[in-house]
Parts: C-alpha cells; structure tokens; sequence
C-alpha cells in the first residue's frame, strides 16, 4: 500500500516537473535558460581546451601556403583552361595540352570538390569528441581527464535527459495531433494543430540541446507558397518547424515514423507520398499545385538537393519543386561545426546511429536565414529559377556552389556532363586555328 | 612489403618536402579510394567524378599502374598498387623546392619528362611514334562530333614533323624519322619553365597539434 502512495507521489512530481519545465514554457514559447546557461559553460570549457592545445603544438613551418578555412588540401589553379594553355603554347597544338590535363587529372585524385562534400567537415581545432577529430594523439593527462569527463557527461547524463525529452516530444506530438484530428475542420483546428505542432517542435529541439538563431524574420515563408532550404540532416525540418508552422512533403515511410506521419496528417494538410507514387512526376506535381494554389493551407517545405551535403557546399536543385508554380521563399541554414556535427551519412550511419551520435554531441548550433522571397521571371525556365535560388541561398549561407548533382553520392557521372566538358576544349582548338 | 592498415609507411621516397601531414591526407584519400582495402585496382578510379571529365583520364589511370612509373625493373602494368606504390607516382607531381642545387632540379625535370614521355610512349618500346601521337591526340579531342579523324590526324602530323626538324635538323627524302626517343623528347623541351606546370602543392592545414 504504501509503496502504491510512493509511486504516486513519485508520479506526481515527475508530471509536475515535465509540465512545468518542458511542456509549458515550449507551448507559451519562453525560455528558462537552462540551454543558454549549458552552452556558456560549454564554450568556456572549448575555449580552455583549444589554449590547451595550441600551447603543446610544435610552430608550423612558414613557408608552405595557409588557408584559414580549408575546405581542400591542395592549392588549386583556378585559371581556366583557356588562359592555361594559351601560356604553354608554342606552336599549333602540342604536348603543352597534356600537361594542363594531367594535372587536372591528379588533383582529381588528391582530392576531388564532390566526394569531399560527402564526408564531414573538418574541424581546425578540436571539440573535445573524438569523431571529429581523426589525428587524435595524445597530448596532454589534464585534457585526456577532460575528455574523459566529457564522455562522462555525455553519454550517462545528456544522454538519457535528451533521450527522455524526445520521447516526451515525439508522444505529445502523435497524441496531440491525433486529439485534435478529431476535431471539426474549421480555425479552431487549424490553430490548436499549429500549437501542437510547434510545442513539440519545440521540445524535440530542446532534446537536441539546440540553440538556432534565426534572422530576417519578416521574410517567413507565408501561407500558399513554397519554402526551399539546403539540406544538410534529418533534423533540418525541427530546425524549421520550430519557427513556424510547414506542410511536410514525403515519402510515407514504415514503424514509429509511419505512425507519426498518419497521426501529423490529421491535423494538419501534410502530403505524403505513396512509394510508387513517388515515381510519377506528373502526379506528385499535380498534388503539390493543388495544395500551392489553396491560399489558405500552410506553406510546404521541400529539400530540391534530394540527399543530405555536409553543409560546406549547396549541390545541385532538381528542377521539379520549381516547376510547380507559386512563389518560392528560400531558407539557408548553416550549422556551426564547432560543438557537434549535424551532416548524416547516409553511407557510413544509418538512422538510429545518426540519432545517438546526434544525442551524444555537446549541442547543435545552427544559424536561419529567411531570404526574400523569389518567382520565376517569364524568360526563365525551372532549371534557370532553380539555379538562381540555389546562388541566393549559398551566397547567404557563406557555402560554396557546386553544379554537381546529389545523387553522385551513390551514381556516377551522367555521359552528358563528360560530353559537354569535350566539346568545350574541341571548340577552343578550333578556334585558335589549329584545325585546318 | 607489406602497407598496415592502421598507420602510413613512411618510405625512403619521402625525404620530400611532404609533411608527414601530407601522408595522412593522402593516406585517407587511398583508403577511400580503395574502400578501406590495401590496394587499389583500375576500377577504383571510376569513382571519382572530377576525373570523369578528364579526356586523358585512361592514360593517367594506366600511368598508375604502369611498371616503369613504379621504379619496378620489369615492364608491364601492375594489376593493382599499394599505398606505397600510389605515393611513388605521386611523388611525380610534388613541387620544387627552394632549396634545390642545379643537380636536383635537373634530375626533377628528367623524372617529370620521364614520366610524361611514359604516358605517350603506350608500346613500351622507348621512342613515341607518329601513331601513338595520333592516338593521345585522339584522346584528347574525344568526344566532340564536329572535329573528324582527319584533323586529329593532321595535328599529329604536323606535331611529329616539327618535333623531328627540332631533333634531327633536315632530312633528306628517304630518311625516316623512328620516332621521338627520350634524349629527343628532352632536347624539345629545353629551355621550357615545366616543372611549375607539373606540380600538385598542399596546402598547410593545421588539423592538429601533435605532442612531441
């Protein structure tokens, strides 16, 4: 008997401290400072640690050329090709053109700018987790005792906190939404599904120990249109929907994120996608006109990359989000390296792994830019607009453009791109005259 | 001779001026390539995208493996290469440095000719001919539908003849030029900056420290 009354008292505590700290501050939108205490101490703790470090470092040599953020290891001649063989050009055509390909072909080999984005940033100094740090020596009792504690921390606290809170978050979200999925369609519906939605977003950021800062606030993606972000991890859509309320664009996947999916739907207009009706372009962008060309439906949110990029770099748009029509707000976010990395692997992590390397990190700290918002001029056509929008975003985001496409992650190289490269360099020779 | 997986092998090849930095980098850029295996075959260079564009690309894939590349005595092509290996051919391509006397940098530049007179010399036989000049130019205009047989055969021709007047002066009508042996081959190129050309150069990332 007594140990029923415990149980319940301990139960009532429990209920009183999930309410009062998480649920409600997360549904009201204020802060308790909890998280901006954690990453004050945290940056101080990096900061420590970095002096550590750079009082055991050797004096590097000065003669080889710096780079503050190397992205490569190899110095690369941007000169064209063009200009590179006008220089070594003695007579009409000569051995002169192998060297300028040859080296090419080497750098390719030392490095080349595609697979580079398929595999984590780099950091300059170190974080205090080994997984980002790939030359990890030993350096020094003092920070191995840090480091040591750091685990400590992470794994035996932050890690059951978070995992609490996510489990928290992911249960009121498929309760919530299916609650309210029995209600009557109508305002009423619309705004407590937006409170849900947002609430849950809310924790689940919190799980994930988040501090997103998000600028240009005016710009927010309004009702009817269409929001493009790059995309960097699975996490990049709580990263948006904790700001604002998104129609979710999707395959419908199987286990817990199935039932999430149905329970979210009810709700709230989110379009998921059957597999086989994933083949059909013509059907899924009927759809998504239909859904675009209701103004009163909330804006859906798409990744045009097709895969997640390590964030240093913004590959290819496919054309199809923006050959629906409406008009189209693009969203950079750029994460900060420095205190956990949000780039999934898709290759090397499946999901759950991802998730617990995510839990594990000391935090995810990422900036949101909400850009002005584009339409598609009449002399342009989807893969123009898309290249356009795609400038905007990684001029914002301080990452690099690549016309490379996503799916080079698992596929080679289309034979269009390689033809179109020869015929670049034919067209060269002809015009100096060396044909004829 | 064996390459461990875990730490890179630091040869006598690398009293270059390549940090054992370098070695990592390039030591992981091997694992990648050959997906963690310790040697690498033909087929592993398919899957870099950058070299796709590359219209010599099978030329210098095959100078990979190419035995005399390899400082091997014997002839021939290896059917895959080790980490050592991968770095001997690399070793091609490393820059100058300021502090090399005239016989180091002559010996440099014989290496670097040497290895590109390798790359044209498909037969193994020591002198490029008028056919495999043909065939690097080719090569090397591949792929574009507007340019025919017959001008990358008169590119060649033309090469080839001012090549010869260069290494054997006038010819009489019935002289036939063998082709471009590799003193011919140097003496074309005396006089030309090639070793900036030639060079791939890292750049100085402070990953991290080391405790020494």
């Amino acid at each position: 008997m007594e140990v029923l009354w415990a149980v319940g008292q301990v139960g009532a505590v429990w209920m009183a401290v999930v309410l009062g700290l998480i649920m409600l501050p997360s549904a009201l939108g204020i802060s308790l400072g909890i998280s901006e205490a954690y990453m004050w101490v945290l940056v101080k703790t990096l900061e420590w640690a970095t002096i550590r470090l750079q009082k055991g470092a050797k004096k590097p040599e000065p003669q080889l050329p710096r780079t503050p953020t190397a992205n490569g290891i190899i110095e690369r001649d941007e000169t064209p090709m063009e200009k590179e063989i006008a220089l070594l050009h003695r007579a009409d055509f000569e051995f002169s053109h192998i060297f300028y390909f040859c080296r090419k072909g080497f750098e390719a080999i030392v490095e080349d700018e595609v697979t580079q984005r398929f595999s984590s940033e780099e950091l300059l100094s170190w974080n205090l987790l080994t997984r980002t740090n790939v030359n990890f020596h030993y350096i020094s009792l003092r920070l191995t005792v840090v480091w040591v504690i750091g685990v400590v921390v992470r794994y035996c606290f932050l890690l059951p906190l978070r995992f609490t809170l996510a489990a928290i978050g992911i249960t009121s979200m498929i309760v919530g939404t299916t609650v309210v999925g029995q209600l009557p369609n109508g305002s009423v519906k619309n705004y407590l599904s937006e409170v849900v939605h947002l609430t849950c977003s809310r924790i689940l950021v919190r799980a994930l120990s988040g501090t997103i800062h998000y600028h240009n606030k005016e710009n927010r993606p309004q009702k009817g249109g269409i929001c493009v972000a790059n995309h960097t991890s699975p996490i990049d859509a709580i990263i948006l929907t904790n700001d604002g309320c998104y129609a979710m664009v999707g395959q419908v996947h199987g286990g817990l994120m199935g039932i999430i999916q149905r329970a979210t739907v009810k709700a709230c207009p989110h379009v998921w996608f059957e597999r086989s009706e994933m083949k059909d372009r013509h059907l899924v962008t009927k759809r998504l006109r239909e859904h675009v060309a209701d103004k009163s439906k909330l804006p859906i949110l798409i990744f045009p990359e097709g895969t997640c990029i390590n964030n240093t770099s913004v590959m290819m748009f496919k054309k199809g989000s923006f050959e629906i029509g409406g008009t189209i707000y693009p969203v950079a976010i750029k994460y900060d390296p420095q205190f956990g990395d949000a780039f999934w692997n898709s290759s090397k992590y499946n999901i759950v792994s991802y998730l617990l390397r995510i839990m594990t990190s000391w935090a995810i700290v990422c900036n949101v830019w909400y850009l002005p918002p584009m339409v598609r001029k009449e002399d342009e056509d989807a893969v123009q607009f898309a290249n356009r929008v795609r400038s905007a975003i990684a001029c914002q985001g301080g990452l690099t453009e690549l016309p490379w496409d996503g799916g080079l992650k698992r596929a080679k190289v289309k034979d269009t791109f390689k033809e179109e490269q020869q015929k670049n360099y034919s067209k060269m020779l002809v015009r100096n005259g060396s044909v004829g | 001779r064996g390459v461990s997986q875990g730490s890179p092998p630091v040869t006598s090849l690398l009293s270059l001026a390549v940090t054992s930095e370098q070695i990592e980098h390039l030591h992981r850029r091997f694992k990648q390539l050959s997906q963690d295996q310790l040697t690498i075959r033909k087929e592993n260079f398919d899957s870099i995208p950058d070299l796709e564009f590359n219209p010599i690309r099978g030329k210098i894939v095959h100078a990979f493996f190419d035995k005399r590349n390899l400082r091997q005595e014997s002839d021939g092509l290896a059917e895959e290469i080790n980490f050592e290996d991968f770095l001997t051919i690399m070793s091609y391509f490393r820059p100058i440095e300021m502090n090399m006397d005239e016989e180091q940098l002559d010996r440099f530049r014989k290496e670097k000719l040497k290895f590109l007179f390798h790359m044209y010399d498909s037969d193994h036989d020591g002198k490029i001919t008028l056919q495999e000049y043909r065939n690097v130019v080719e090569e090397l205009l591949s792929g574009n539908p507007h340019l025919e047989k017959e001008s990358a055969r008169s590119i060649a021709d033309g090469a080839m003849m001012e090549a010869a007047s260069i290494c054997v002066g006038q010819m009489g009508p019935d002289q036939v030029y063998e082709g471009i042996t590799f003193e011919d081959f140097l003496k074309m190129w005396q006089g030309i900056d090639i070793e900036t050309k030639m060079h791939v150069r890292f750049l100085n990332v402070d990953t991290i420290a080391h405790c020494y």
